[in-house]
């Protein structure tokens, strides 16, 4: 009897020290606050996705930064898998100062402190100065980089999130296999289905993509073109109505037609397993054409591939004969949360990511930043792929979904392009899609921030 | 009564630390669950709003979560049945047929339990491949072309070739569970039976499977907790939920929903439906099958 009641007495009181510990902790941390001691010797803490350039190439960034300010110490976190590292450390309340991260990402960790307002305004980082130059930043970066709903998530004319490594994106083929059949590089959609007919007879497939996911550049590019940039904004603040619109209907409709045109294979080989057997019909010249960026010619470096393979990108086709064409840019984010605690030197740090000797470092690593004049130190193909926009009727394409605060069970990009897999296979109809989509739009449209 | 005392005491001292850590790292963490998903919270920020019961309203009208929920149950139901079929069959061949070479049978249907499932993702995906698949190539082989599918992309039946990969890595480890305890029955028991005239089928259903009670039992709940956590890793591994969700199971959409739809409430009522969900079934089933325990 007395077992029992000590036995109870003393869960009783695990129970409160239990949830006691799992109360509230207001992270301290006040924003602002400067870790360093009085001597101005400051710790910076950045955390970068080690994506395809590698880790290495931060590692010289921070020496070469180091060497130039001699009063900052940078601790330097790199990982492929970023977020399961730090979120961990960010729940703590120790948060990194820096974050090499782009939204766009499956954990979303970028997206997330967008929607929390966690991230730090950085526009006044446009006026400063480059470290160790005499140009302002604004005047380095490329034109258009800095009003896009992927660096001023509120569209309100604030800087968020800066603009790094960036790629055009568009549809990759084999140079080799379109001249020795004769076809022309189509520039509208009907001259590439009328390509996909003839090659068709010849058992190779006009189309394919890598995962769903990969739509995101073809769509954009594709609203863009049937509607400009205003009907594209429209459709990125979900606009009511937007996606029920002529203009979505012609982009709605000619993805449906693709899917006739689409090789068999696609849909099974498009999860994250083995989406590389579909970039792998291009090297087979078992496919023509796929949505993808500039990478993947790294990506593919090793695989094998037809006789005298070679890489073509071309921007998406215009929907009628000398209308633009559009080749979607991708590009990284850099920005500062909030809850940082050296922000004035995190910003200084951000400045130095546009000056030359940053920007040659990274160009050696295969990583572009969006610089003016660095199209031309590019050679082979890079120059190629980076100079897409250099043809007349070619535009860049850029943006993102506007940030909303989160909406359970709501996600645009689900039902946008995760749903494309369920039209090529023919499970759902062109209408049910773009109604679907019509729908989330209306939750997220009074979810905005 | 000095003694009684002192015994008290240090039993509860002996058992502390067990409960300490148990309440630390199960009960707290779980009860947290619980209090997280009345809250709308994206994860990090200090805005938590409380939202009593709202997330489960959005809940119960979110098809993908019921076309998720959907999943999980017909992979719990296949998983369970089909393995289960299968490992007492082939636990009844090794342990009562003079198979040659069964211990190392043994060994090949356990290896399967040792791989990693990522491992097993990378298998199953050579397995279903389109073209060069093995599952196509020999329907191909054997002119059976009208078999031939799209394993990985055709949306009626991915969900299936889910299964038989969780089918694949879990036969083994049960065939060796019931191994196990048939082959504690006494071989008299068979020898009697046999002289009394009964065959192979009717020894199996009237001495094997009675005896074993017990250990399926026991083994209905590792199934159906086993299937839940294996079809999340699977599932992100081999098919990322796809195409189109048809493959997504509930806790891979509550990973979706908690990180990358930034609803980190939301995400903890799904895992307080799928921890109760569990919790109910595990207890129906063992319910339901409950036998009066036959002594040998």
């Amino acid at each position: 009897m007395k077992l029992k009641k000590l036995f109870i007495a003393l869960l009783f009181i695990l129970a409160v020290v239990a949830l006691a510990a799992c109360g509230d902790e207001e992270a301290g941390g006040n924003s602002g606050d400067s870790e360093g001691s009085d001597d101005g010797e400051v710790t910076l803490h950045v955390a970068a996705l080690e994506s395809a350039y590698g880790s290495e190439v931060w590692e010289n960034i921070a020496e070469n930064y180091e060497a130039l300010n001699e009063n900052v110490t940078i601790e330097l976190t790199t990982a492929k898998n970023l977020e399961e590292v730090v979120r961990p450390e960010m729940q703590a309340g120790d948060y990194p100062d820096v974050f090499l991260l782009a939204t766009g990402r499956e954990e979303a960790l970028t997206e997330t402190l967008i929607k929390e307002n966690g991230i730090e305004n950085i526009s006044d980082v446009l006026t400063m100065n480059v470290p160790g130059e005499d140009a302002a930043v604004e005047d380095k970066i490329l034109e258009g980089f800095t009003d896009t709903l992927a660096t001023n998530p509120y569209a309100d004319g604030e800087m968020y999130l800066a603009p790094m490594f960036y790629s055009p994106t568009g549809l990759f083929y084999n140079e080799a296999l379109l001249e020795n059949h004769g076809w022309e590089v189509p520039n509208t959609w009907d001259e590439l289905f009328a390509i996909g007919d003839e090659a068709a007879e010849e058992d190779i497939s006009l189309f394919t993509y890598p995962l769903a996911g990969y739509f995101d550049t073809l769509v954009g590019s594709m609203l863009y073109a049937s509607g400009g940039p205003d009907f594209y904004d429209s459709a990125m603040t979900y606009e009511d109505g937007i996606w029920e619109s002529d203009e979505a209907t012609t982009v709605f409709e000619t993805i449906d037609k693709l899917a006739d045109y689409t090789h068999p294979n696609t849909v099974a080989n498009a999860n994250p397993n083995d989406f590389t057997r579909n970039q792998q019909l291009i090297l087979d010249n078992e496919a023509l054409f796929m949505p993808n960026g500039s990478w993947v010619v790294g990506e593919m470096a090793e695989a094998p591939r037809a006789d005298d393979f070679k890489w073509g990108m071309m921007p998406i086709p215009a929907f009628e004969d000398g209308g633009d064409r559009y080749a979607f840019t991708f590009f990284e984010q850099i920005w500062i949360p909030s809850e940082a605690k050296n922000i004035d030197a995190a910003k200084e740090f951000i400045a130095y990511m546009y000056s030359d000797e940053a920007a040659d470092t990274f160009m050696e690593a295969g990583a572009i930043q969006p610089i003016e004049g660095i199209v031309d130190k590019l050679d082979g193909e890079q120059e190629i792929y980076y100079s897409i926009y250099e043809e007349g009727d070619v535009l860049p394409a850029m943006g993102t979904f506007a940030s909303t605060e989160p909406v359970p069970g709501a996600s645009i990009t689900e039902e946008l392009y995760e749903k494309i897999d369920s039209v090529m296979s023919g499970n759902i109809t062109v209408e049910e899609w773009q109604q679907a989509v019509e729908e989330v739009s209306d939750q997220l449209r009074p979810a905005m921030n | 009564m000095n003694k009684n005392k002192s015994r008290n005491i240090f039993i509860i001292v002996c058992i502390s630390p067990a409960i300490i850590l148990f309440t630390l790292f199960m009960v707290a963490p779980t009860v947290e669950v619980f209090r997280m998903s009345l809250y709308r919270w994206g994860g990090f920020s200090n805005t938590r709003e409380f939202v009593g019961l709202d997330n489960f309203k959005v809940l119960w009208n979110d098809t993908n979560f019921i076309q998720a929920f959907q999943n999980s149950i017909v992979l719990i139901v296949l998983v369970a049945i089909i393995t289960l079929v299968f490992a007492i069959f082939f636990a009844a061949v090794l342990t009562k047929e003079k198979v040659k070479g069964d211990n190392f049978f043994r060994v090949i249907f356990y290896i399967p339990n040792i791989l990693s499932i990522v491992v097993i993702a990378g298998i199953f995906s050579a397995v279903y491949d389109p073209s060069t698949g093995l599952l196509n190539s020999i329907f191909g082989v054997l002119s059976l072309e009208s078999f031939q599918q799209m394993w990985l992309g055709n949306q009626d039946i991915v969900i299936y070739s889910v299964a038989g990969a969780l089918v694949w890595q879990a036969v083994g480890y049960y065939m060796v569970m019931y191994m196990s305890s048939m082959a504690s029955i006494p071989a008299s028991f068979y020898e009697a039976a046999e002289l009394e005239g009964a065959g192979k089928f009717k020894q199996f259903t009237s001495i094997t499977l009675p005896l074993i009670w017990n250990n399926i039992r026991t083994t209905l709940t590792f199934y159906i907790i086993s299937t839940i956590n294996l079809s999340f890793l699977l599932v992100t591994a081999m098919t990322g939920g796809g195409p189109d969700g048809s493959t997504e199971v509930f806790l891979s959409y509550m990973y979706s929903q908690a990180y990358g739809n930034s609803t980190y409430g939301y995400g903890m009522a799904i895992g307080v439906i799928v921890f109760t969900f569990s919790f109910a079934l595990a207890g129906i089933v063992s319910h339901i099958t409950k036998r009066d325990v036959l002594e040998y």
